[in-house]
């Protein structure tokens, strides 16, 4: 059974290895008739390109947009779970409602109201963007997590004397760890595959990736060779990021009771 | 604390969608001349609208087949995920991958799978004598293929979720249960299952509120096509918008839309509420 | 009072837009073209043009739908970052009629260089007497075709399109399709190849398109003739899947050797033929698209340059597309790009340019230039409401040609929409 699921997520993988290791006159022969047409031209030719600087410009604001929003969202979660505030369904709600709007509809407003803050082409006006894409989900997510958390470990900290922000810190937080690396790594990826807003706020000096991607395909061609170069550019920078970040998803609750 | 959040992003989330409710009302359009008057009438329109129907069609096949397969496909890779221990715990990272990919690209990969000419499928089976269909030109196969590409990309993301979920459940019980004497499945079904409604419904409501504007895969894989039948309607938005310069029927569409989205997504966020406390 | 508001808000946004931060400075001028052969190729000369001026040129090469969704808001903006815009001539009505360029009649008439531009792609550009912007590139359809393949069958190159599907008929096989051409929906994909067919048996879109009488006349018995041979070509004489294909897969299958004919524009025909990307190259012949009852009419597509509304520099902007269509700047591009597709006349007397496209092929520029010559310039009919027309025109014809609907009510529902679309 994992092993058929592997292959559903892996094999697509495998193409675009392949595609990108092609080379140009035989890039759709089956791999198996001419196995040895391959070459590094497209990795060459995409180092020399705009590519690189796109790609950190993804880097940058995907990075701080998720820092930002972890900051304001995983305390939002926490009240959310354990205050007993009326009206806090309604509000996390709203937060919910700005994720819902079809971007087509809104994107003429937005692009006029960017315009007016001189936030067109820059990288604070991309990273507010993605705060609104990522901060829900932070939120709700932490908000699932914390209230998870028994409310008699936070008790207990409280009657040792804790404040609540030291009940936060180092109870709460600790206990709802795994699911805030998912919801960080989340929120990375959803700021770091967007194409909305970045075809929307940047220009030349700040074109994220997924743009870039985007200029492979041209009037009358499609350069599959260059896609399959970026779509693993974008990949493997990330793998040495989750593969950190796995190692703070295994902290079980019980593991961080005892701890 | 929840204050900071909202007012962090209200301003450059509210004043766009004010945006867009405004627009719906009005007569903007990009070569027709505007007189900026407003009114009911692109709603008016929008109810006797037949494509505006079998947008919705398209959009109600893509979004529960598609966001069924990615929390189904998500659940059982997590589950999976979570009994292996030790260094093979690092394969989980590979299940992420597909994540990363940028829609676009993804849409790309998938439309030369399914294309029988460009497809190593095909040239696989081609090999044995086997003929794959041509999916894409048929409105059932255009919108699998739509879907399977849709599943391939976010699957990780309710796996990843539902893993995190799983961390949080305490092994004590199962084992208990396993103690008791009851099959692994049962254990699942009975003891676990219900301890993952809170993230399942939150996967759920996340993913689905995200699947209703789907573009890039329509866009890219099959051009709205064969005919108009892929045409969901936050593409059908967009030829309105961009395609027949019509911004503020556009923009009803797309309030009709998010209205819809809002509609659902309270009563699932409200069953959530109730489940998680 | 709600009005009101809605106005005052929108109103706010709209006129506070050109306060916004002036990005160009009065010696730059910003350029935004879409990724082609011509526009990489300026693009890499850029400098050339700040030597020569002065002036610094900040080219912007991004893909097609990127440009569109941008230029879009840029322009319904005003915001002015734009002093050079790339400018398809399919879409030049729509952005006029929308007040989103700059007529720059004054500006071509003082340049010495314009009666080097071909007339015909010049005058795509004149709409109500004026001129909106200088073409730099026409692509015409060509037909590629298997010399090998039809030779070994003892067969000849079809002339019209009815031969074709006998030729297609006689040739198709399991291995190799008869052939390939553009069937996904859009004005510029399978509204680009059909109306070639379309035109040949004497279908039209509207019934005096010359003389302005608007009414739609896509339903006729001669578009249905048309059509069921666009239809008997894809679904029988096509590789499988081809109900869905765009120029990308068209080239492919040409490139891997899965089909005998494509009829295609110049830019694909251009990387069917280069040995470099494929491998039949050296055995693909070129010939004009095949004709019918009502002679040949090859698909021509013209791009250019033009000057928003908008722009901040528009002097500037103007010397750039001078020196941008400039014999010498398209000689150099088309050395070193694949571009036989220019418009600048000279061009084509240059020695190296010649030899260079004799050796990709020795037909080509030749029959560029008959099949540009046989070309009508409304191929697509150049009015405001064309990309929507188009749309609505291609998405009936493709469910047409995947059997969602015959193609009696393809027509009769394309011609429906297109009275829509221009009545309400």
């Amino acid at each position: 059974m994992m092993l058929v699921l592997l292959g559903f997520a892996a094999l697509p993988t495998l193409w675009v290895l392949i595609l990108s290791l092609r080379e140009q006159s035989a890039i759709f022969e089956p791999i198996w008739e001419s196995p040895l047409a391959i070459t590094l031209e497209n990795f060459f030719s995409i180092s020399r390109s705009d590519f690189p600087r796109a790609l950190m410009n993804s880097f940058i604001t995907a990075g701080g947009s998720t820092a930002l929003a972890m900051l304001v969202g995983v305390p939002a979660g926490f009240a959310l779970a354990k205050s007993r505030v009326s009206g806090k369904f309604i509000a996390s709600w709203i937060l919910l409602l700005l994720r819902m709007a079809p971007p087509v509809g809104f994107v003429i407003p937005l692009f006029l109201l960017y315009v007016n803050a001189g936030l067109i082409d820059t990288y604070t006006g991309l990273i507010v963007a993605y705060m609104t894409l990522t901060l829900p989900l932070i939120v709700w997510s932490m908000w699932n997590s914390f209230s998870q958390v028994p409310d008699e470990l936070i008790e207990a900290a409280i009657m040792d004397g804790a404040s609540l922000t030291k009940a936060f810190l180092l109870v709460a937080l600790p206990a709802a760890r795994p699911g805030a690396v998912a919801a960080a790594i989340l929120g990375f990826l959803i700021s770091w595959n967007d194409f909305f807003y970045a075809l929307i706020i940047s220009r030349s000096s700040t074109s994220t990736a997924p743009v870039a991607v985007m200029n492979f395909i041209s009037f009358d061609s499609v350069d599959w060779g260059s896609i399959a170069v970026a779509s693993m550019a974008l990949t493997l920078p990330i793998l040495p990021l989750m593969a950190i970040a796995n190692r703070y998803i295994v902290q079980t609750l019980s593991g961080a009771v005892k701890g | 604390m929840i204050v900071p959040a909202v007012l962090a992003v209200g301003l450059f989330a509210i004043v766009p969608l004010a945006g867009m409710l405004a627009l719906s009302f009005s007569d903007y359009h990009l070569i027709r001349g505007t007189n900026w008057k407003y009114g009911f009438h692109n709603f008016a329109r929008l109810i006797s609208d037949q494509r505006l129907l079998n947008s919705i069609y398209v959009m109600a096949v893509l979004s529960i087949f598609g966001v069924a397969a990615q929390v189904v496909i998500g659940t059982a890779v997590a589950v999976g995920l979570n009994k292996i221990v030790g260094k093979w715990r690092l394969g989980r990272v590979l299940f992420l991958l597909p994540y990363a990919v940028p829609h676009v690209a993804v849409a790309l990969i998938w439309l030369s799978l399914f294309t029988p000419t460009l497809s190593p499928i095909n040239a696989f089976f081609n090999l044995f004598g086997i003929t794959v269909p041509a999916f894409l030109t048929t409105q059932n196969g255009a919108m699998f293929a739509i879907v399977v590409a849709d599943t391939w990309t976010n699957f990780p993301f309710t796996m990843l979720i539902i893993l995190a979920a799983l961390q949080g459940i305490s092994t004590e019980l199962e084992e208990a249960a396993a103690l008791d004497g009851a099959t692994r499945v049962n254990t699942f079904i009975f003891i676990t299952l219900p301890l993952l409604v809170p993230a399942l419904l939150m996967v759920t409501l996340f993913r689905f509120i995200d699947s209703l504007k789907h573009f890039p895969m329509i866009f890219v894989i099959t051009k709205g096509g064969p005919g108009r039948s892929t045409q969901a309607t936050n593409f059908y938005a967009y030829v309105q918008t961009f395609q027949n310069s019509n911004v503020a029927y556009g923009a009803a569409i797309a309030v009709f839309l998010f209205v819809f989205a809002a509609v659902i997504s309270f009563y699932v966020a409200r069953l959530n509420q109730r489940v998680s406390s | 009072m709600k009005n009101l508001l809605a106005t005052a808000f929108i109103a706010t946004l709209v006129v506070g837009a050109p306060c916004a931060p002036a990005i160009a400075q009065s010696d730059e001028v910003n350029v935004v073209l879409f990724g082609m052969p011509y526009t990489r190729g300026l693009q890499a000369i850029a400098d050339d043009f700040e030597a020569e001026s002065g002036i610094k040129a900040n080219i912007d090469v991004i893909g097609q739908d990127v440009f569109e969704n941008r230029i879009t808001l840029s322009f319904t903006g005003a915001t002015g970052d734009i002093d050079v815009v790339h400018t398809p001539v399919i879409q030049v009505q729509r952005w006029v009629a929308a007040g989103w360029l700059k007529p720059i009649t004054e500006e071509v008439d003082a340049m010495p260089g314009k009666d080097d531009i071909l007339a015909g792609p010049l005058d795509a550009y004149l709409i109500n007497g004026e001129r909106w912007a200088l073409p730099f590139m026409a692509g015409a359809g060509l037909m590629t075709y298997r010399k090998d393949l039809l030779d070994a069958a003892g067969l000849d190159v079809p002339e019209t399109w009815e031969e074709m599907l006998e030729v297609a008929a006689a040739i198709h096989n399991e291995d190799t399709a008869a052939i390939a051409l553009r069937a996904v929906p859009g004005q510029g994909f399978n509204m680009f190849i059909f109306p070639m067919i379309m035109r040949a048996y004497g279908g039209k879109f509207f019934e005096d398109y010359v003389n302005g009488d608007l009414t739609p006349a896509i339903n006729s018995p001669e578009n249905l003739e048309a059509l069921n041979i666009y239809i008997k070509l894809l679904n029988e004489y096509a590789p499988q899947g081809a109900g869905n294909f765009n120029f990308a897969e068209v080239n492919a299958a040409a490139q891997n050797g899965q089909i005998v004919f494509a009829v295609e524009g110049t830019g694909v025909v251009s990387q069917i033929v280069n040995p470099e990307k494929s491998k039949f190259a050296r055995e693909t012949g070129l010939a004009l698209p095949p004709g019918g009852p009502a002679g040949r009419s090859p698909a021509i597509a013209v791009h250019g340059l033009g000057i928003p509304a908008s722009a901040e520099n528009p002097d500037a902007a103007a010397k750039f597309i001078e020196w941008a269509v400039s014999t010498e700047t398209v000689t150099k591009i088309s050395l070193a790009q694949p571009f036989p597709d220019f418009t600048t006349g000279t061009v084509a007397d240059n020695a190296d340019v010649i030899a260079k496209y004799a050796d990709v092929h020795p037909d080509f520029l030749r029959l560029r230039v008959e099949a540009l010559d046989l070309a009508i310039g409304h191929y697509r009919p150049l009015i405001p409401e064309w990309p929507a027309l188009g749309a609505a025109i291609g998405e009936n014809i493709n469910a047409a040609v995947n059997g969602l609907m015959s193609p009696e009510d393809a027509l009769a529902a394309a011609e429906q929409e297109m009275a829509d679309i221009l009545g309400s």
